[in-house]
């Protein structure tokens, strides 16, 4: 497969990757430039802003920096991609309200105008899966498969803004049934297993995690009882927060809930691009997933030794 | 017979309104308008209408003719593309239509002047929002002091 | 309406005398302006000698004001301004022509549906509106000429489309009284979807024991013809003179012979999904819809038959009735009057996800569910489990589904029936299974009609029926024993709650038949915003149609219970009775007339007629003109839309009529 430039984005990098799982930045850029798209820096972008928490304060200000940082991507002329379901669900939301809303867009360019930028609506946010899925499409990413697994047990966890608002998302209105996630998962041989709930939260989002740490603990908590319960061998997500909830979060159930829950969780949770990377025999070095330093209190908290043993028997 | 020449009233301190006027075809429109009026849907003040058969019915000149004779925009209202109750009639009228517009540009009328609309018997709601669009249009282009006859 | 020898003659160039009365109605227009002085105004327009106001013009006393201006002779033109001409314009003609009056030189100005109804708080502007569609009014009238109406005689023939409850008691009525009728049914049988239940709320009556005697009834009666498995294919015409031209589906069985021994069904080899049963049991390719069908007749479904031809071996059918060459037959009838009673389709929910109907063996709808417990069905009345066939110990309905969804896509009105066979479903599995749990979720219950709240009540107190009111969020299955885990809020005790049952029934929405619009187009009559057919007036004429001649009934007017559907099947068959019962019909006299001096002959209203009414003629004063048949004109102006000589005119919406409308505003 012919690998020319032919898709440009801009790479809205969202707060919780960079600063506290760079492994998913980094193997969202290996692979798509493996694919052969090309990334583009968005400087100067900023926080999103949060859908949950910063919306429910104050929608102006929240569309007003929402619309700041497209305008950064429309300046480049090239569309957005992130790979946080949260900065999607903001981004997109507030690109579709002010495409249909002409008085909110007025609202907004004239405070844009104070810093010489104006929204013009010429780009579109997407999500990587939205990329993967529909612009590069399922047979263009099993041309790059190059080894697939053999027997691996997936709990896909899809996360809440990538598919809702049903209405603002590309997926055709689809939010109670969706496959898409589990079709590209299964492109590297993986199983996507069915398991209870879900599509239920993970419970970091809407300041839960924030301000009720042992709520949102309980989510990930009946989640993970879930998967196990279900046989999965890891998590694949699409978004750091969930990512995080499900990861550093997973240390937190076990603490928390340390009584409820007999044997204590261990699943690796795993990124949507750290596992196509593998798949498409892209150095694990670049995926992130080899831990290279000494330090404590780093990410990931639940060791990822066991899937990287079945990567060695699967996929060499 | 004779009419007394009216002139327009208007009052110095009252914004200019629009005086539009509506040929809705019976079957459709007209009871369109009907249900708009029992849902109690309120629209702007700014239509007369006219009943007829069928949107067929509406020849050209009465639209000229409503222009020269001083209404600010015209409106004709049939039923949806294959609904009319006389089978083809407002197809013919929307062949018509598609014509006349053309000569009506080319005679320098404003495109805007002269609305058509297809609107069914179950369609109030749909009646009034075609009309409050077809007034801020006609609106925005003002009074028809071009085409009045003066006599 | 009563005749009356008083004439007063109008001669064509006598001078107008205008009547204008403004009614209040009540507070409708009178409450918004002016009356007086609209009525002040009017009467400064030229022509106009008497104004008046009055309450409620069409009541007897309103109307005795303008017959006594008439008969006084202070007028000869009639203009009342009050609602809109759709309601009362067949009142005040008649007023009119009981005073003596021709009933043409009325019209009516529209100043409540088109003015006081929609600029309510805008009352200067409402009042500049109703001056003007009085002016307009007026000017017309000055226009107005007598006119003699059109007699057509009437075909005491009734045209019924679709024979389930509603189509076969009009048929009954219809016949009693002495007219013949053609029956439709599309499908191999009589009896549509009432066939399909098992008992019929609140009198817990076995449907087929009241439907089956209809059903033999309407095969015995003299005056119906009935046609089953045939559709009607083309109508033209008018009312009490349509034509109609009737496609009866080939059966593939010659039915002069077959002699009803079954062997044919015992030796298909194909089997397909049986459509009665929806879905629960199959069927062979050659068929009988259900045992008690009416007529009994065997088809053979084309579609599924791969005409092995065992079924034509004289060892299987002795008499040779199979013959796979038969061709449908056309037949074309007059008609009179005709009754539109095509029923209703079940909504299907596969799309509303969270339920898992088709995703999970254990969902069902609330038709299926009366498969199920039907003693004919496919269990014979013993409803089980699709997962394993064994008696559900827990069953769980969800009330509203598919209707009050106000998604889009969804339906927004309430199906009516749904509250009560839910609750009479319940009521029938508690019987025989009085250990069962039963839940019916629910968002209101609709207990409407005779006896329906004591029904209701007697299943939550005496049975046990857990009535709990609240939205089933989602359903998930029990994947070891295909039990449905529901999740659901009862909202009165709020809190969450989660119910594992056996068998969870869908209480599906009553949808518009998906190809209700061929209907539409044959018979040029409307739909309401919902997709079931449009009355004519929701309160007043409810069976009617805004197309003379054409009755509606049943569920496909909209939503409605076995009583209201019979009572309107009854409606529209004397409806139709009071318009074939006189002989003639009345019509109104608007049809297209031709200036011959002023004709060219170019022919363009003859191209745009969709009725074939005008053609060519040689005139020995002009030539080759066109000419008018008034038989098959019906007034709509697609001619004279046109006509680029103002030759072709529509009384009634004359040219001349429409320009003194339109002229000098003021």
């Amino acid at each position: 497969m012919s690998e020319e430039n032919k898709w440009k984005y801009g790479f809205f990098l969202g707060c919780v990757a960079p600063n506290r799982y760079p492994m998913i930045e980094s193997s969202i850029r290996a692979v798509f430039d493996h694919l052969g798209a090309e990334i583009l820096e968005l400087e100067g972008a900023s926080c999103c802003p949060a859908p949950g928490v910063f919306r429910a304060f104050h929608i102006p200000t929240w569309l007003v920096i929402a619309a700041r940082n497209i305008t950064i991507a429309e300046e480049l002329g090239v569309d957005i991609i992130t790979g946080c379901n949260g900065c999607y669900g903001t981004l997109r939301d507030a690109w579709i309200e002010l495409e249909h809303e002409p008085e909110l867009k007025k609202m907004v360019n004239e405070h844009l105008a104070k810093i010489g930028r104006q929204f013009k609506g010429s780009i579109e946010p997407k999500h990587i899966v939205q990329a993967l899925y529909q612009d590069m499409g399922l047979d263009y990413l099993r041309g790059f498969v190059k080894h697939k697994f053999k027997d691996l047990k997936v709990a896909v966890h899809y996360g809440c803004h990538i598919i809702k608002p049903s209405d603002k998302r590309p997926w055709g209105g689809e939010c109670e049934d969706p496959t898409f996630l589990d079709e590209i998962v299964e492109i590297t041989g993986a199983k996507s297993i069915d398991y209870v709930d879900k599509l239920m939260c993970c419970g970091a989002g809407g300041a839960v995690r924030t301000a009720v740490k042992e709520v949102s603990a309980d989510f990930s908590r009946e989640k993970l009882k879930n998967m196990r319960d279900a046989g999965a061998d890891i998590i694949v997500d699409c978004c750091p927060f969930c990512h995080l909830q499900l990861d550093l979060g997973q240390m937190e159930a076990n603490s928390i809930y340390k009584d409820m829950i007999g044997e204590p969780y261990k699943i690796p949770v795993v990124y949507l691009t750290q596992l196509l990377g593998l798949s498409f025999g892209i150095d694990p070095n670049l995926l992130g997933l080899i831990k290279n330093h000494d330090l404590k209190g780093v990410t990931p908290f639940i060791p990822i030794e066991s899937f990287l043993e079945k990567v060695k028997s699967q996929l060499t | 017979m004779t009419e007394p020449i009216v002139e327009t009233k208007q009052s110095e301190n009252k914004e200019w309104e629009p005086k539009i006027i509506a040929f809705l075809c019976n079957w459709c429109s007209y009871a369109g308008a009907d249900l708009a009026g029992v849902s109690r849907i309120q629209y702007p003040p700014n239509i007369r209408i006219v009943r007829v058969p069928c949107s067929g019915r509406i020849n050209a000149y009465f639209i000229i003719k409503s222009l020269t004779d001083g209404w600010d925009g015209v409106l004709i209202s049939g039923c949806h593309p294959g609904d009319c109750h006389y089978i083809s009639g407002n197809l013919v009228a929307r062949r018509r239509f598609a014509i006349l517009k053309e000569l009506l540009e080319f005679f320098g009328i404003e495109p805007g002047r002269v609305n058509f609309m297809w609107a069914s018997a179950a369609e109030g709601e749909r009646f009034a929002v075609l009309v409050r669009k077809a007034t801020e249009i006609v609106k925005k282009l003002g009074p028809n002091t071009k085409f009045e006859k003066k006599w | 309406m009563t005749e009356t020898d008083k004439k007063i003659e109008i001669m064509g160039n006598e001078k107008p005398r205008i009547g204008i009365y403004v009614c209040h109605c009540g507070v409708n227009i009178g409450g918004v302006v002016s009356v007086p002085d609209l009525v002040e105004y009017a009467k400064t327009l030229p022509d106009v000698t008497v104004g008046r106001e009055y309450k409620f013009f069409c009541s007897d006393v309103g109307q005795k004001m303008i017959k006594e201006d008439i008969e006084a002779g202070l007028i000869n033109r009639v203009v009342v301004a009050a609602c809109s001409p759709r309601m009362h314009e067949p009142t005040f003609r008649i007023a009119c022509k009981e005073a003596g009056l021709n009933q043409f030189l009325f019209e009516m100005a529209n100043i409540r549906e088109h003015s006081t109804w929609v600029h309510m708080k805008d009352t200067e502007g409402a009042y500049e509106v109703a001056k003007d569609h009085i002016r307009l009014a007026i000017a017309k009238a000055r226009e107005l000429a007598p006119l003699a109406v059109q007699k057509v005689k009437v075909e005491p023939t009734t045209l019924i489309i679709g024979a389930g409850i509603t189509g076969m008691n009009s048929a009954l009525n219809l016949s009693a009284a002495g007219y013949k009728v053609y029956l439709v049914e599309r499908s191999a049988t009589i009896g549509g979807h009432m066939a399909q239940l098992d008992k019929t709320f609140p009198t817990m009556d076995c449907s087929s024991c009241i439907l089956t005697p209809k059903m033999s009834e309407i095969s015995r009666d003299k005056n119906i013809e009935l046609l089953t498995y045939s559709e009607v294919e083309e109508v033209t015409g008018y009312v009490g003179n349509f034509e109609v031209t009737i496609k009866k589906k080939p059966h593939y069985v010659d039915q002069e012979k077959c002699n009803g021994c079954g062997i044919c069904v015992d030796s298909c080899p194909i089997s397909v999904g049986n459509e009665f049963e929806l879905g629960l049991a199959t069927r062979k390719a050659i068929y009988v819809p259900f045992p008690q069908a009416v007529p009994s007749e065997y088809t053979i479904d084309m579609d599924s038959c791969v005409v092995c031809g065992i079924c034509a071996r004289e060892s299987v059918c002795e008499p040779l009735a199979i013959n796979y060459d038969d061709k449908p037959e056309y037949i074309t009838v007059d008609i009179g009057t005709i009754i539109v009673a095509t029923g209703y389709d079940e909504y299907d929910p596969s799309g509303l996800k969270q339920y898992g109907y088709g995703k999970y063996d254990n969902v069902i709808t609330g038709l299926q569910m009366e498969r199920l417990l039907s003693s004919f069905g496919p269990v014979i009345g013993k409803p089980v489990k699709p997962s394993d066939l064994k008696d559900p110990h827990s069953i769980a309905f969800l009330q509203c589904v598919g209707s009050r969804n106000f998604r889009e896509g969804g339906n927004k009105y309430c199906s009516r029936v749904c509250c009560m066979y839910a609750t009479k479903q319940a009521r029938q599995y508690k019987e025989k299974h009085p250990e069962a749990d039963i839940y019916i979720f629910y968002m209101d219950i609709r207990a409407f009609g005779k006896g329906y709240e004591e029904f209701y009540e007697s299943a939550a107190r005496d049975y046990g029926i857990n009535y709990v009111r609240g939205r089933i969020a989602e359903v998930r299955e029990n994947p070891l024993n295909h039990n449905i885990i529901i999740r659901s809020e009862d909202t009165l005790l709020q809190q969450p709650i989660e119910v594992e049952v056996e068998l969870f029934v869908l209480s599906a929405a009553i949808e518009p038949r998906a190809d209700s619009d061929s209907i539409t187009t044959l018979l040029r009559i409307q739909k309401s915003a919902d997709g079931f057919f449009l009355e004519a007036h929701p309160k007043l004429r409810p069976v009617d149609t805004l197309t003379e001649g054409i009755f509606i009934a049943g569920v496909s007017q909209g939503p409605k219970d076995i009583p209201d559907s019979v009572a309107q099947a009854k409606a529209a068959a004397a409806s139709a009775i009071a318009l074939m019962a006189k002989g003639e019909v009345e019509i109104e006299p608007f049809f297209a007339v031709i200036h011959a001096d002023r004709c060219s002959g170019c022919g363009m209203c003859i191209e745009n007629c969709a009725y074939g009414a005008i053609e060519y003629v040689d005139d020995r004063r002009f030539g080759t003109i066109a000419s008018v048949n008034v038989a098959l004109c019906k007034g709509c102006g697609a001619c004279s839309g046109n006509c680029r000589s103002s030759a072709i005119d529509i009384i009634g919406f004359s040219s001349e009529q429409l320009h003194s409308m339109i002229t000098k505003r003021q």
